[in-house]
């Protein structure tokens, strides 16, 4: 029998192939798998494709090359492959030592392909040249080990030596600032960044920004709590049976009373007076006004029912269905309200529906000057006053309209934290 | 005197033997409690001791010096049985104090004075010569430990089937079964995620080789298919009675159905393999290599046993003073029997050859490696200790010996310990194969030692395959112990270790399929692979690249001083970072040279071998390959190490030495290197000496490998 030439194979392998890809995609579709389950049954199915391609390729003479012979047509291979991986790497934002890694994985790649050409080596002339060989090759693998060692990021082990070095800390005799920084340290040495960020700092998003999550609104109890046994209460968005078990259960043991206080007082600092707090997990993230749970915790602030904010009551002058009970009470229904003009630091040309969070945050934590609005944050934890906020903005931009969720806000900078505190944005000292 | 009086008087006689063997005994032979139960009596002693030292000062040291008070032995075992009155009388008044002061017990004379000032040879840190010491026998100790376990399959595979052969197979069989069901079911406990998934393989791929090997060894199930459907059927009724499951789960009952089939197929395969005499002599030649390696093992213990006494004295005297039982006993035992039985089973080859008693010798290798094993498995119990001792903390003393080896970690770093010690044995017969091959001058020779290195690296890819897995359950479950250490290796400051480990392991199969490559142009008709086997190149590549990817190229957690905080991946490409995108890329790296591997069978099978023709870079390579293998064990020994952070005992006993940091990557890296030239430098002598320098001898030598002459 004839053997089948490439042509006819090809055109068997390919539309099998691509049917099983179509199968798969619309199948795992159909089935409710993840779309990475999806890409990886085609992927596979492409690959598995691309091998039986490649087999299907009439036997021909393998040609062996000198190491000139391979870098001349290599090489030019080489850069315009190097280039466009740099560009594709850049583009798709990755910084620049990736793109660096990305191109040298790429010579690696090149080095592979000169030896599979390579002519065949020469037999050894003798034990001397084989023993030159032999050390060579020991030589060259000691001195790739010890440059990629030598030549990767390293540290200072002077800087874990200090840290070892300091004695356990106690509180008694430090004052409030210090008090947060020994609070740092316990962060840091803890390893919480492993999980945690806190606004800019850190790269890893297991566990929730606790800067944007502002988990300083809280309080101390609960933050304790959530250190100790951190599987009474998930943080929303980290439901998944992953995250569930990834905040470890021994920090009882490991952190010292003196230790615990320090380390929430530290994460008491953890506020952000320019944005609504942000929950879930990056990607998915979304900010307390679109969050159904809060807004109905707001409504029972917003309605002086709820016990930590005794004697707040917004729907006494806002009214209860957003219809103000109290003349010059802002009318939350209204969309273009403008900002109260009673205020040296009103906004004028800014109406409701495009208020920064800011300006809501200060005109309830500071009030009205003036006005029964009274600064509700010198007497009620700023925590339930971001609720009520969140439930208010519902009477002119209700929860199940809204067309699309509100932008989370970029993670604030170091300088524009720096900048609360000079700007005294908080109504804490310490902050 | 009445009969009765007499009877009486006798039967008193009886009573009164009875109550003085039955006091004897229960002052003699009543187990002291002080070893087992509270192994911390022993550091609590001393410190007492010390103590009271420095309470009492020089008014005790008279009484210690005064001969006539000393040597009053009445006095002192009065005083021993009052011991605890009169410590209590001493409270009330000065007078009783001196009268009952017994300090010259605990006095150990003018050493207690002496104090022993911290050395350092050549002015080498202390650490680094520990370091150097623990590797070194790790090394050796994984190559004698290694090896045997496939020797013992390679003698069989060479030994004609006699009848005595055939019943040691079915020992054999067993063994191998156990070492695969495990690794199968361990594979299929953490990657599927069945519960108890090491039994269902453990128990079905044992018993499946048991009956099949059994009914082989009476000429019944000849058929392959007919072998493997058998071991899964009964394999599979066995195991699941065996596991302790509430309800078995049907991914339990596949996984014991394959371990099942596997075992099956295994022991028909080499029940009726064919003997190929090149077998025998690779295993033999291998034995006498681990015989010699065998003395550099006890060597190197012994060096590092000595260092930590000189350098870690009060910590490694805590350490064994935790397993009396081990240290004392068990270890010994072990280590005796087994040098007994391995120096029997290296000298036995020969003379049990020519006597025909092939299977015995077989049967002393299984044997050789359940000792070995066992030894393994013994000492990872203090190591793990050392690194997840049992919790709660504070009752360590009130544990027994055994909870404190059966750690939460020392089953993975058994297994993986199993695994990692195939593929370092695997790589190094491919160095052996490698040497002989530069130093033979016959054809016949070169294409013999050829063939070894192929053989050292099919074995050493082939357990590498499910190494990343057991590395993987290992990491896991010091994770679930305690995160910290976890974080400390993947995020903090052995991040970048673990990115030279990926690198090393990216290089290792890259290496591997180069070899295949290489040898492959020696196989006639092999080249139509060619076009697709560079395909997989290319996806060895990106996955090197994948694995190698780190979410930030500074070395800490945090950056410290002088790093750069900008060198870290944005969120939206952190995934390339995680664990997901690494395991795919393991999965592609452990594919790609899986297919390659049945490229290369393929082509043996159909085209013909020109063996000792090989490239001579493929020789290279596979030196390469062995430097690689051997600096990576030694490297992941330096991970598991520095990850206990500055305990000796995580937790439990603190490194207080001027050494407790975390060396450099550079550091660490050049000295790993040292460590595995000084072992290359005796392996290379060790190969020389046990393979080629008998065959150097102008005197007509005794065959090196006598054949078995005749059936029994």
């Amino acid at each position: 029998m004839q053997e089948k030439t490439f042509l006819q194979k090809a055109m068997k392998i390919v539309p099998i192939s691509l049917g099983l890809v179509a199968i798969f995609w619309f199948g795992s579709a159909a089935l409710g798998l993840s779309s990475a389950v999806q890409q990886r049954l085609c992927g596979i199915v492409l690959v598995v494709m691309t091998y039986a391609l490649l087999l299907a390729i009439p036997k021909t003479e393998f040609k062996e090359k000198t190491f000139l012979q391979n870098l001349k047509i290599k090489i030019p291979v080489f850069i315009i492959l190097a280039i466009v991986i740099w560009f594709a790497a850049g583009s798709m934002g990755f910084p620049v030592w990736w793109q660096i890694q990305f191109v040298a994985f790429a010579l690696v790649g090149l080095t592979f392909f000169i030896l599979l050409d390579l002519r065949k080596m020469q037999p050894e002339k003798g034990q001397g040249q084989a023993i030159i060989r032999l050390i060579g090759t020991y030589a060259l693998a000691s001195f790739i080990f010890i440059t990629v060692t030598a030549q990767l990021p390293q540290f200072d082990p002077q800087y874990e030596l200090e840290k070892l070095n300091k004695p356990p800390m106690k509180l008694t005799g430090l004052a409030g600032p210090e008090v947060i920084k020994a609070g740092r340290e316990i962060f840091e040495a803890n390893k919480c960044f492993n999980c945690h960020k806190v606004f800019w700092e850190g790269n890893s998003d297991r566990g929730p920004n606790l800067g944007t999550k502002q988990i300083g609104l809280y309080s101390e109890d609960y933050i304790k709590e959530q250190i100790l046994d951190p599987r009474v209460k998930q943080s929303p968005g980290f439901d998944d049976p992953k995250s569930k078990k990834a905040m470890p259960t021994y920090y009882g043991d490991d952190i010292s009373d003196d230790e615990m206080v320090a380390l929430v007082s530290y994460l008491k600092t953890m506020r952000d007076p320019t944005h609504m707090p942000v929950e879930g997990k990056f990607p998915d993230q979304w900010t307390w006004w679109d969050d159904a749970q809060i807004i109905e915790e707001g409504k029972v602030v917003f309605e002086g029912a709820e016990p930590a904010t005794e004697g707040l009551n917004c729907a006494v002058c806002h009214g209860a269905a957003g219809i103000p009970m109290m003349t010059g009470a802002l009318d939350f229904r209204n969309e273009n309200q403008p900002d109260t003009d009673k205020m040296p630091d009103h906004l004028p040309d800014v109406m409701l529906k495009d208020w920064p969070d800011g300006l809501w945050y200060k005109r309830v934590t500071r009030g009205v000057v003036g006005t029964p609005m009274a600064p509700w944050g010198m007497i009620f934890p700023h925590l339930y006053l971001w609720k009520a906020e969140a439930y208010a903005r519902t009477f002119h931009d209700p929860l199940d309209k809204r067309a699309a969720k509100r932008p989370v806000p970029p993670v604030p900078t170091k300088e524009e934290i720096e900048s609360w505190k000079a700007k005294e944005l908080f109504l804490d000292p310490l902050l | 005197m009445p009969s009765s009086h007499r009877l009486q008087h006798k039967s008193s006689f009886f009573k009164s033997i009875f109550a003085l063997l039955f006091i004897f005994s229960l002052v003699h032979l009543a187990p002291e409690p002080f070893s087992v139960s509270s192994p911390f009596s022993v550091l609590g002693n001393s410190s007492t001791a010390y103590a009271q030292e420095e309470e009492e000062d020089d008014g005790l040291e008279e009484f210690a010096e005064d001969d006539e008070f000393a040597e009053d032995d009445e006095f002192a075992e009065d005083e021993e049985a009052d011991g605890e009155e009169t410590s209590a009388e001493g409270e009330e008044g000065e007078e009783g104090a001196e009268e009952e002061d017994d300090s010259w017990k605990t006095d150990i004379g003018p050493a207690k004075d002496q104090v022993i000032e911290p050395f350092s040879f050549m002015g080498l840190s202390n650490r680094k010569f520990t370091w150097a010491a623990a590797q070194m026998h790790i090394l050796f100790a994984s190559f004698i430990l290694g090896c045997p376990m496939f020797v013992v399959i390679m003698e069989v595979m060479g030994a004609r089937r006699t009848q005595g052969v055939r019943k040691a197979i079915v020992l054999s069989n067993v063994f191998l079964a156990v070492l695969i069901g495990v690794v199968i079911g361990i594979t299929g406990e953490i990657i599927v995620g069945i519960h108890h998934g090491v039994l269902y393989g453990l128990w079905a791929c044992a018993f499946a080789a048991l009956i099949v090997s059994f009914l082989n060894y009476f000429h019944r199930l000849l058929n392959v298919k007919v072998s493997a459907t058998v071991g899964a059927i009964f394999g599979t009724l066995i195991a699941i009675p065996l596991t302790p499951v509430e309800h078995t789960e049907t991914s339990g009952i596949i996984l014991a159905i394959i371990n099942g089939a596997v075992g099956g197929v295994l022991s028909n395969m080499i029940m009726f393999a064919k003997s190929d005499f090149k077998f025998e002599r690779l295993a033999h030649e291998i034995t006498k290599v681990i015989g010699m390696c065998y003395s550099f093992t006890a060597l190197t213990g012994g060096l590092f046993l000595l260092v930590m006494i000189v350098v870690y004295n009060d910590f490694i005297t805590y350490l064994l003073g935790n397993f009396p039982v081990l240290f004392m006993v068990a270890y010994p035992t072990l280590f005796i029997l087994e040098t007994i039985v391995m120096y029997v089973y290296v000298y036995s080859w020969d003379p049990l050859n020519q006597q025909n008693k092939k299977g015995r010798h077989i049967v002393c290798g299984v044997v050789l490696n359940i000792l070995g094993l066992t030894l393994l498995c013994a000492l990872d119990g203090p190591a793990t200790f050392m690194q997840t001792p049992p919790v709660p903390l504070d009752k360590l003393g009130e544990i027994g010996e055994w909870s404190k080896i059966a750690t939460s970690t020392w089953m993975p770093l058994n297994y993986h310990r199993l695994v990692g010690n195939g593929t370092f044995g695997g790589y190094m017969v491919g160095i052996i194969g490698a040497y002989m091959y530069l130093w033979s001058t016959k054809q016949e020779e070169k294409e013999y030692y050829d063939w070894v290195g192929y053989m050292g690296n099919i074995i050493g890819v082939g357990i590498m395959i499910p190494l990343p897995a057991m590395g993987y359950i290992f990491v896991r479950e010091i994770y679930q112990y305690d995160a910290t250490i976890g974080m400390y290796i993947m995020s903090d400051r052995e991040s970048m270790f673990m990115l030279v480990q990926g690198l090393l392991v990216g290089t290792m199969f890259s290496a591997s399929n180069i070899y295949m490559w290489v040898s492959m142009k020696r196989i006639e008709n092999a080249q139509r692979f060619f076009p697709a086997m560079k395909f997989g190149f290319i996806l060895i590549v990106i996955s090197a690249t994948i694995w190698f990817t780190p979410r930030r190229f500074f070395a800490t957690m945090m950056p410290e001083p002088g790093m750069n905080p900008d060198m870290v991946l944005p969120d939206n490409l952190a995934f390339m970072a995680l664990m997901i995108s690494k395991n795919t890329a393991a999965f592609a790296l452990v594919t790609v040279t899986f297919i390659n591997y049945v490229f290369y069978t393929i082509a043996t099978k159909t085209g013909k071998v020109h063996y000792g023709k090989i490239n001579p870079l493929g020789i290279y390579v596979l030196i390469f390959l062995g430097f690689a293998d051997i600096w990576l064990m030694s490297w992941m020994g330096t991970i598991r190490e520095l990850s206990r952070m500055n305990w000796h005992v995580y937790k439990v006993f603190k490194d207080i030495t001027p050494e407790k940091f975390a060396p450099t990557l550079a550091e660490s890296g050049f000295h790993v290197t040292t460590i595995v030239w000084t072992f290359f430098i005796i392996m290379t002598a060790t190969i020389w000496l046990a393979i080629k320098y008998p065959k150097t001898s102008k005197k007509p030598a005794i065959p090196a490998s006598t054949a078995p002459q005749m059936a029994e």
